[in-house]
This record gives C-alpha cells, sequence and structure tokens, in this order.
C-alpha cells in the first residue's frame, strides 16, 4: 500500500513510511475512526443525556436547567417504581432462569448421542432468530382470544375449566415476559456452558469418579468451580443485556396490564416520544446508571482475570 | 463422556436413564423449536382456519399460500425489505472496516493508551441500546436527520463497532505475528505484510464479526422506531410490527407471513455459517 521507493525515499515519502510503520504512530492512525465515532456517537450522547436529566426539555420547547427536580419526580411516581420493580424482578428471574437451563442444557448436550451435531445447531435457532419477529409469534401463541396453549388445556385436554390470561392479568404478564427472555436467552447460556465444559480436562473427572464420586457431586465439586468463570461472565453480560431489554416488553404487552411490565427503556421510550418529557425521560433512563457502572466494572475486571489467565 | 465408561454395564438402570435423557432432551427441543412450527403452520392457513381449534389443528386441511399471496401484494414490504438490506449491508461494511482497523491496533500495537482503549470498546459494548437512544434522538434533531432514514447508517454502528471490535481484536491476538514478520524481512512495508499475510489469517474473524452485524442490522427494532417517520423510510422490524394492526387485534395469518419470510435472510444466513456463529458466540461475542 505505502510503497516508497526503496532506493531513493523522498524525505516527504520517507516520513509517512517511518509513521505507518512504528506501533506508536501506525497504532493510533488505525484506532482513531473507531475511536472518534464512539467519541461522538457514544461519549457524547451519554454526557448529553446527563445534561438533559437535568432539565425540563420538551419537545419543541427549549431546555432549562432544573437541577434534581426531574430525579425528584420520578421517585414520587407509581410509574418509576413500578418500573424498577419490575426491572429488578424481570432480570433476577430471567437470569437465575437462564443459568438453571443453561447448566441442564449445556451438561445434557456434553453427553454424547446421535444427532448431537444438529442439536446444537437447532438449539441456537430462538437465539438467531429476530427478536421481533420471534415475539410477535407468541404474541400468537398466547393471544387473548386464540391461544394454542389455552386450546389445549382447556379444550383439549381438559386440564384446566379457564384459560390462562397470558397477556391480560398483570402477574402473567410479567411471567409471560420472562419465560420469552428464557426462552430466547437459554441456547445462548448452553452454548457457552457447553463449551466452557468440553475445555475441563476429562481426566480430573474420571479420577473423582474412580474415587467415588457421584456424576452431581462430581460436576459441582469439580466441574463447576472450572466453569465458573465463563458462567459469571455471561451472567453479567446477559445481565446488562436483560436490563435494558425494549424490544420484548414494546412488542408482548407495551408495558401493560397497568405498567405492570414496562422497564426502564419502553418507560423512557413512552415519556419521551409518547408524552414528549425528554428530560424527565433522559433521567428515567439515567436512573440505570449506577447499576450499569457496577455491572460494567464487575464485567471488565472479570475479562480482565480471564485473559491474564489464558 | 467419563461417565460412560464407568457404567457402561448395559442394565434396567442404564435404559432407564437413556430413556429419561431422550425425553427431557425432546421436551426442551419442542419448546424451543414449536413456535416456529406454529408460525409457519399458521401462515398456511385460510383466516377461518386459523381461529378453528377443533379436530387436528397441527397441520393445516386445505394449505394456502394466500397470506403470502395478500404479503406479497403490500409494495411497502417490498420497501421495507429493501431498506433493511441496504442498511444491514452498509452499516455491516462500514463497521466491520473500522472494527478490523480498531481491532488489530488494540491486539498488536504497543502504544500509550492501546490498553485503555481496548476498556472502553468493552464499556461501549456493554451499554444496552436502550440506554442512549433519548440523547441520540435528540443529537439527531440537532443534526436535522431525525425521521431519515440516513440516521440509521449513523447510529447502527453505535451497537455495532464496539462488538464488532471486540470480537475480532480476540481474534487477532490470537494470530501469531511471525509470518507478518517475515514478509518484512522480505521486503514488504508494514502496511503491505498485514494486507497480504495477517488479513488473510484473520479472514475467518472477519466473516463472523460481518454475519453477526448484519444479523444485529437485521434484527434491529428501538433505533429504527425512534428514529425514523414515514411508511416509506421503515425497516422490516418497525414495518411489519404497525402493519397488519387494525386497532388492538393483530391480524395473525400475514402477520406470520411476514415473521417467516422477514426472518428467511437469518435463516440462510445461519444456514450457510452454523460453525461461524457458534464459534463467535462463545468466543463470546454477544450479550444474550
Amino acid at each position: 500500500m505505502t510503497t516508497a521507493p526503496r532506493s531513493q525515499p523522498s524525505p516527504l515519502s520517507a516520513f509517512f513510511g517511518r509513521v505507518l510503520h512504528k506501533d506508536k504512530t501506525l497504532g493510533p492512525i488505525l484506532l482513531s475512526p473507531g475511536f472518534v465515532f464512539l467519541a461522538v456517537m457514544m461519549a457524547y450522547p451519554f454526557f448529553y443525556a446527563v445534561y438533559l436529566s437535568f432539565t425540563d426539555k420538551e419537545a419543541g420547547s427549549a431546555a432549562n436547567f432544573t437541577g434534581f427536580e426531574n430525579y425528584q419526580k420520578l421517585l414520587s411516581t407509581t410509574l418509576f417504581a413500578k418500573t424498577v420493580v419490575n426491572s429488578i424482578v424481570y432480570t433476577v428471574f430471567a437470569l437465575v432462569l437462564k443459568f438453571a437451563g443453561g447448566l441442564v442444557l449445556g451438561t445434557l448436550l456434553n453427553r454424547p448421542f446421535v444427532g448431537q451435531r444438529a442439536a446444537k445447531a437447532l438449539m441456537l435457532i430462538p437465539w438467531i432468530m429476530p427478536t421481533v419477529f420471534s415475539t410477535l409469534i407468541w404474541n400468537w401463541i398466547l393471544s387473548p382470544a386464540f391461544s394454542i396453549i389455552n386450546e389445549v388445556l382447556v379444550g383439549k385436554l381438559h386440564l384446566l375449566a379457564q384459560p390462562l390470561p397470558f397477556l391480560r392479568d398483570e402477574t402473567w404478564a410479567m411471567a409471560s415476559l420472562i419465560f420469552i427472555n428464557v426462552w430466547r436467552g437459554v441456547p445462548f447460556f448452553g452454548i457457552t456452558f457447553l463449551a466452557a465444559i468440553q475445555g475441563v480436562s476429562t481426566e480430573i473427572i474420571e479420577a473423582s469418579r474412580i474415587d467415588g464420586a457421584s456424576p452431581w457431586v462430581s460436576f459441582w465439586r469439580i466441574t463447576f468451580p472450572i466453569i465458573l468463570p465463563v458462567v459469571i461472565i455471561v451472567m453479567l453480560i446477559s445481565t446488562i443485556g436483560t436490563l435494558g431489554d425494549f424490544d420484548l416488553p414494546f412488542l408482548l404487552t407495551r408495558g401493560g396490564p397497568n405498567n405492570a411490565t414496562t422497564l426502564f427503556a419502553l418507560t423512557s421510550y413512552n415519556l419521551t416520544l409518547g408524552s414528549g418529557l425528554i428530560g424527565l425521560g433522559a433521567a428515567v433512563t439515567m436512573s440505570m446508571f449506577p447499576i450499569l457502572v457496577i455491572l460494567v466494572i464487575a464485567s471488565l475486571l472479570r475479562v480482565r482475570r480471564q485473559q491474564d489467565n489464558i | 463422556m467419563a461417565a460412560q465408561i464407568l457404567s457402561s454395564r448395559p442394565g434396567p438402570r442404564k435404559i432407564l436413564r437413556s430413556v429419561a435423557f431422550y425425553l427431557l432432551l425432546g421436551a426442551i427441543f419442542f419448546v424451543l423449536l414449536f413456535p416456529f412450527y406454529w408460525a409457519f403452520i399458521t401462515s398456511l392457513k385460510t383466516e377461518i382456519e386459523i381461529y378453528d381449534f377443533s379436530g387436528n389443528f397441527l397441520i393445516p386441511r386445505n394449505p394456502t399460500l394466500g397470506n403470502y399471496d395478500l404479503l406479497f401484494k403490500t409494495p411497502r414490504y417490498f420497501i421495507w425489505f429493501g431498506n433493511t438490506l441496504l442498511v444491514s449491508v452498509v452499516t455491516t461494511v462500514i463497521s466491520v472496516v473500522i472494527s478490523v482497523m480498531a481491532g488489530f491496533a488494540i491486539a498488536r500495537m504497543r502504544f500509550k493508551g492501546a490498553a485503555l482503549a481496548g476498556a472502553l470498546v468493552f464499556i461501549t459494548y456493554l451499554a444496552p441500546k436502550g440506554f442512549l437512544f433519548v440523547p441520540l434522538a435528540q443529537i439527531l434533531k440537532d443534526w436535522k436527520m431525525l425521521g431519515e432514514l440516513s440516521s440509521l447508517y449513523i447510529t447502527y454502528p453505535t451497537f455495532l463497532i464496539p462488538f464488532a471490535t471486540w470480537l475480532l481484536s480476540g481474534y487477532f491476538s490470537s494470530l501469531p505475528h511471525e509470518p507478518e514478520e517475515c514478509a518484512m524481512v522480505d521486503g514488504a512495508s508494514r502496511l503491505g505484510a498485514i494486507w497480504r499475510i495477517t488479513l488473510p489469517m484473520a479472514t475467518p474473524g472477519i466473516i463472523t464479526a460481518g454475519i453477526f452485524a448484519f444479523t444485529a442490522s437485521w434484527n434491529e427494532l428501538l433505533y429504527s422506531i425512534a428514529f425514523v417517520n414515514g411508511e416509506m423510510n421503515k425497516m422490516l422490524t418497525s414495518g411489519v410490527v404497525g402493519a397488519f394492526n387494525s386497532g388492538d387485534f393483530l391480524i395473525f395469518g400475514p402477520l406470520m407471513a411476514a415473521a417467516t419470510v422477514s426472518s428467511l435472510p437469518i435463516a440462510l444466513l445461519y444456514l450457510l455459517f452454523t460453525d461461524r456463529f457458534v464459534s463467535g458466540i462463545t468466543a463470546g461475542a454477544t450479550k444474550g
């Protein structure tokens, strides 16, 4: 690319030759497009959001600095209280279930069987397929009037007298939301845990089995501690994604019924794009910040440690 | 594996465990995959049959392509499809090029701030999309881009570049340094050696980053409903969500046809690159 003539380099091309050769100069040059882009499109918006959250900015009017007024307002509204509680319930349940489900899938698939390769490929489909379209499918499966689950449970098997109010009841709506998040996320957990489990030396496990440990004991005493670093990183990254989720509640329930399934991003979306309360909406997303900082720092330290160990 | 070796005595206990294993696996896979079957079957039914659960409703009695016909007679659908294809391809190419450069620098070059840059990329990768859309909308408005399709070209890379850079820096650091150094001893310039030696070695990683970026663009929803106005500017995700929606009631026949067709490119990509998807995921490339 920079083929400066080797025989008689002009001072200028020699200069560029050096600049494009040394780590000290070429590194920053290669980094700069990405760095500039992320500074303009992520760092700047972040500070802009902090600023907006301290103003009374509304769509179509200028912003006035109002200090902590937005945050005080949020603390006194039930919408925000619900958003916080919903987000905690959604994240905790989804993560615990994805963790448990991922371990089950990972250990099941670690056992050799006919069609294992195909099973691994099929398993990932819920995770690969676009969330928007798979959630529309769940809208149909859980639809109030024509849910196939209700048709089978009530109409065919006569196990229930009444159809289940999947998206109409507050608790059922949250349970449905969590279930679909788990349905979509568990293949990802399963495949990552499987890769980690397969990295564990079979000799250690065989040794523990010869010493008389049951598969259950040898899993928790030997395998699990070895795969724990991977488990923790996957859990941390997934916690952040789950906490910041917008697509699922927006598509499945629009946050309802009665705001029982709204999360930070959706509440903020409704305040800003629905009601034009941009300052207040910014304050909602900024409320995620303290917990995000903790999760991000924890992930960063974990990843560092993992890389150092390799 | 060890369990197999140790308990290789055939016996009723082993058969029972085998049966339990396949039953559990079968149940899990049924839950994971049935929704796609149900959507596809629904898309092949007539409007009356869709809501008729008498008899065997798991197989369409009179399979029809009526719902697909209706979908393909909706000209907007093709515009959304085109928008999505165009935005996904363009943002993927831009993001992968920028990420290859940044990932290479972070992984293989020693300069002040390289480690910090790596940490910052990881932090931006972790930031959820729902966190920054409010200020981004304001910024796009300041720049007179809000409502236009162009807003997606500059906002999609905010979630594509961080993870592609993160994935690629991991890939680049796993490649040996010697071939590049040999080429330079033989007279190649630094960039020439990178271009001709290291980048070809990194092709699998670059393909993985590309298919993940394309998939993420294709699946995006929040930015495409928050930043873009007008029917002609919609993406498949935002368009299909709004269409076939008469008030509170979704018209599920064409909707399931739309879901099927709109997911097809991603399904095809997955079929072609299953191994790349799996390796990308296990490299910790993406959020679950």
